[in-house]
């Protein structure tokens, strides 16, 4: 699904995958304001790249003003190029909030085993410790921050100030807590023979594929 | 015969700081020590040497009679460590996942593993959240999730480095009440800090360590009068000379 939403289809593949994204959004309780908030930084990039489409394409212009060289051209790709790039996000947003770490780590692990030469085993090891890492580090710059923020650190204009007053604590309490996660598990006999993760499909999942599956072979005969 | 063997364990850190000097102690089976000192006594660095998480410079440690640096794997089977920072122990997504994540270590079968997580969260009470992520959890949950990981691992010695920093009332009472089951359940308990105040009550044994060396050692009724003199609070009951009691009562 998102490999086809990264292609570049017409107007109506675009319509039905955006159904199907908001009846998931729908059934698994997200709203769409729920959305946008969490992609609220995206959009921000979604924007820009509209405006740098509809300023940089020639064609029928769309404006008197010759500075501003707005094409009517620009303005259709962009918009495709937009939406495109909203489903892929929103579709990773779904995937994300509906999959458990542990099944993604066990899918990646599957499908890297038959690969010689690839330490699949250890790659889906590491993800989990990315997965499991990356709310710590939030944490801690937020800790950071509101300590420097506390002795109005924003009070100093220099941007390059703040910066080396941010990340030099910052950086220190992330590689020792890092040091501290590699000590607790090593202390758990921590070891890459170690019982691989089930990948479960249950039929729910397989009806799922399929119905997946025939949606994509008829959108891309489309 | 003892469980914990130490035998003239000396270490010292890369940067000089003399860790431990020349320490000798024995530890007999299912009993509860308390490991006490001030910050930098060198406690933690003794607890780390029990599971090979640093390695003696000289002098040695046994476990059940084999030497940790020999056989280090087995080492860490038999001591399960729960450390002051619960946050930095957690491995797992979910409550489930981290406490498996020790028993998958060992390689056990998927449905062992399963078998283990479920009875472990069982004892420290934690099965109504197993789906939770572990960030959810207040402060006494995640150490009680800690003791859970641990114990998925069945092992005999269960060490603790200051389970109550941090913690509210209610959070030392489930941590202390699941230290005391563990004793019941046949387990050695060493549990280094320097709050005496919480643990005192259910302790077997003391030892005070002051500067990387065993200062005093002895039941703490005879010397709970000595540990101010090495940098360490006697409890309140003490002070006023009370008899000590039991933060669960």
């Amino acid at each position: 699904m998102l490999m086809l939403t990264a292609m570049n289809r017409g107007v109506l593949p675009l319509a039905v995958m955006s159904l199907i994204s908001a009846a998931a959004a729908r059934r698994i309780g997200f709203s769409l304001r729920g959305i946008l908030t969490e992609l609220r930084y995206f959009l921000l990039l979604l924007g820009l790249v509209f405006a740098a489409r509809a300023f940089t394409t020639s064609g029928t212009s769309l404006s008197d003003v010759s500075w501003l060289p707005v094409s009517r051209e620009g303005m259709q790709d962009g918009a495709m190029i937009v939406w495109r790039l909203f489903l892929v996000v929103s579709f990773g947003l779904l995937f994300v909030a509906t999959t458990r770490a542990v099944a993604i780590k066990a899918a990646v692990v599957w499908f890297l085993r038959p690969f010689p030469q690839v330490p699949a085993q250890r790659i889906g090891t590491m993800l989990g410790l990315v997965l499991r890492f990356v709310p710590l580090v939030f944490l801690q710059a937020g800790a950071t921050l509101d300590a420097q923020r506390a002795r109005g650190v924003e009070s100093r204009r220099n941007p390059f100030y703040r910066l080396t007053c941010f990340a030099i604590p910052f950086l220190r309490r992330l590689f020792l807590s890092a040091d501290r996660f590699t000590e607790a598990m090593e202390a758990r006999c921590y070891t890459e023979t170690r019982t691989d993760p089930v990948l479960l499909a249950r039929p729910r999942d397989w009806w799922v594929l399929t119905g997946v599956a025939g949606v994509l072979s008829l959108l891309w005969l489309m | 015969m003892s469980i914990i063997d130490i035998d003239k364990l000396s270490f010292r850190y890369p940067d000089g700081t003399l860790g431990l000097d020349r320490i000798s102690l024995r530890i007999e089976r299912r009993t509860l020590v308390v490991i006490a000192g001030p910050n930098g006594s060198g406690k933690t660095t003794l607890l780390k040497h029990l599971n090979g998480l640093l390695r003696p410079q000289s002098g040695s440690v046994k476990i059940d009679g084999v030497d940790v640096a020999k056989d280090t794997p087995r080492a860490r089977r038999l001591v399960g460590m729960i450390f002051q920072d619960a946050d930095s122990q957690i491995v797992g997504e979910t409550v489930f996942a981290d406490v498996a994540f020790g028993p998958e270590n060992l390689s056990l079968p998927a449905a062992e593993v399963d078998a283990r997580v479920v009875a472990a969260l069982g004892t420290v009470g934690l099965t109504a959240l197993a789906d939770q992520t572990p960030q959810a959890l207040s402060g006494g949950e995640k150490r009680r999730l800690s003791i859970a990981g641990v114990l998925a691992m069945h092992p005999q010695i269960v060490v603790f480095d200051e389970p109550f920093a941090g913690l509210d009332y209610l959070g030392i009472r489930q941590v202390l009440r699941e230290m005391l089951r563990l004793q019941e359940a046949g387990h050695t308990l060493v549990v280094a800090t320097h709050d005496l105040e919480k643990i005192i009550y259910h302790t077997d044994r003391l030892i005070v360590m002051n500067d990387g060396r065993v200062v005093k050692d002895g039941p703490p009724a005879v010397i709970i009068g000595e540990v101010e003199s090495f940098g360490v609070r006697a409890p309140c009951v003490s002070r006023l000379g009370l008899e000590a009691e039991s933060w669960l009562s």
